[in-house]
């Protein structure tokens, strides 16, 4: 049995200003599932991978209204880490036959600052292969040079994904901040054939060790 | 039924129950949410306007992110008002209304129905194109959900001054203010804990470097900083560190009454320097934003003459 003075809770809040209880009693369940959802929306997207429990869990009982609600966030984000993924992104498109900088569209612009830029760079960073389920992987570099084909002016073209070489601390000269180096993540050819886009797997070159051939003195048998 | 004295200890239970009341239902008034609106419906036009200049190369008829590539990359349960503007005049008309939702927002009038319209749109752009979304995007979902749930009109708003000329009673302190209230400041207390969580699992947060990381890794790196940081590993260190010590303290600090005012101030300004660290600046005003719903309500005590509600 609470003691309390009369007409106030013994936190000095007049129990007369509370709701009734019934409407406590509905918004406390409420609040206890939405907080409960919250949670999980942390727990389960982590990029440390999640429980199969807590993510079926989630999946079943909370995304099928949180997610429309924009509420299935996480809040696992890139400024909170400082790993190499974290780097900027930009997209190049240009035409397959040409290797020269001034044929191509960079997205976003060169020097362009704000929100609209950092919305390209976070669209290029979803370009890098494994960043999205494989059969979903081909669409956005076949829709940004579908979009882009008339003014690259040409049906034939690479898209190419590039993100900031990072440089360590010790190695770092005021050029590198005027004019950041960026590597590629990922090349992808597409081209228009008689109406249709075509996506072509392109082949990265990659750093390979020198060929060595060892010589007959060195036991080598032809 | 057994009753207690005045001065024995309160069952475990009670306690919480009355705490439970305390923080969700206590009636609040108004000003303090009316800023929060205030400082949410700038950052939301901010961040709708970032979508103009690319909003038909985006999501027009023949824009990157066209239905088929969304239809695939959505989640079945995302949902957006935007799939039906499959005209260029039909995107601009929608992406007009959003304007004037975040604007009614902004000055307080039919604030209600902008709140409503404002989280409705924002959620359904977001939607409309997951791969375009940034940190600050989904702050702004979470402040105006809340202030769909709150008054935040009955103060500092131009609702408030038109219920004045009328002479309509002074709306009075509201359950829906504390509900949105609370909302906000467990958001805020909770990402600044997910925001630890993930930096204690990186090395670079222990090793002291990530300061640099998040510095170099920008398109536009700002050059004065690296080159301070590059000079000096322990600057380096000092700036990881203070993040996380920050974060932490903030998680914790709003929770404690007597730290409260403390702690939202140092809010104000860490979010945004963090923010400005890490190349996102409007991520760092949403966390101060959801930050002053923990500020001390003397904080809003004061009544600015514009729009003051009587």
């Amino acid at each position: 049995m609470s003691v309390e003075q009369p007409g106030k809770t013994d936190s000095g809040v007049p129990s007369a200003s509370l709701p009734s209880e019934g409407f406590r009693g509905f918004v406390s369940i409420a609040l206890t599932l939405y907080l409960l959802g919250f949670t999980l929306t942390v727990a389960c997207n982590s990029s440390s991978g999640s429980s199969t429990l807590l993510r079926t869990v989630k999946s079943k009982l909370f995304s099928p209204w949180m997610v429309p609600l924009w509420l299935d966030i996480g809040f696992d984000e890139r400024l909170t880490y400082g790993q190499i993924d974290d780097a900027d992104y930009l997209i190049m498109v240009e035409p397959w036959e040409s290797s020269g900088e001034d044929m191509s569209i960079r997205l976003p612009a060169k020097g362009a600052s704000g929100v609209a830029a950092a919305r390209w760079r976070q669209l290029a960073s979803w370009l890098e292969p494994g960043m999205v389920p494989e059969d979903v992987a081909g669409l956005l570099p076949s829709a940004m040079a579908e979009n882009l084909f008339d003014d690259v002016g040409a049906e034939d073209v690479r898209v190419r994904t590039m993100r900031v070489v990072l440089t360590d601390r010790e190695e770092f000269s005021a050029e590198d901040a005027a004019e950041p180096q960026y590597a590629p993540v990922a090349v992808a050819r597409v081209r228009r054939v008689a109406g249709s886009v075509q996506l072509l797997p392109v082949e990265q070159e990659r750093d390979v060790a020198p060929v060595v051939t060892p010589s007959a003195e060195q036991g080598a048998t032809p | 039924m057994s009753s207690l004295s005045a001065s024995e200890p309160r069952p475990l239970s009670e306690q919480l129950g009355r705490a439970w009341n305390a923080f969700w239902f206590v009636p609040t008034n108004a000003r303090g949410l009316a800023v929060i609106r205030i400082a949410t419906a700038a950052l939301g036009l901010l961040l709708w306007a970032s979508y103009a200049n690319d909003l038909q190369q985006w999501f027009g008829p023949e824009g990157v992110v066209s239905p088929s590539v969304i239809d695939s990359w959505r989640s079945s349960y995302g949902i957006s008002l935007f799939d039906s503007a499959t005209t260029a005049a039909s995107l601009w008309a929608l992406y007009a209304v959003g304007f004037v939702a975040f604007a009614a927002l902004l000055v307080g009038i039919g604030t209600p129905f902008a709140a409503i319209a404002a989280a409705v749109l924002w959620v359904s752009l977001l939607h409309r194109g997951p791969m375009l979304v940034q940190p600050a995007d989904d702050l702004l979902v979470i402040l105006l959900w809340c202030l769909v749930i709150g008054r935040s009109g009955d103060a500092i708003s131009l609702d408030a001054r038109l219920r004045a000329i009328r002479k309509l009673p002074e709306a009075g302190p509201s359950v829906r203010n504390r509900l949105a209230l609370s909302l906000l400041g467990v958001h805020a207390s909770g990402i600044a804990v997910a925001a630890v969580l993930s930096q204690l699992k990186g090395d670079v947060w222990w090793d002291g470097t990530a300061a640099w990381w998040l510095v170099s890794g920008r398109d536009q790196a700002a050059g004065t900083l690296m080159a301070a940081l590059a000079e000096s590993d322990y600057l380096t260190n000092f700036v990881t560190h203070a993040i996380t010590l920050f974060e932490i303290v903030f998680a914790a600090g709003v929770w404690v009454a007597g730290l409260r005012g403390f702690v939202v101030t140092m809010g104000l300004f860490g979010w945004p320097l963090i923010g400005l660290l890490s190349g996102d600046l409007l991520w760092g005003c949403g966390m101060a934003t959801l930050g002053l719903a923990w500020a001390p309500p003397a904080w809003f005590a004061g009544r600015p003459a514009l729009f003051a509600g009587r």
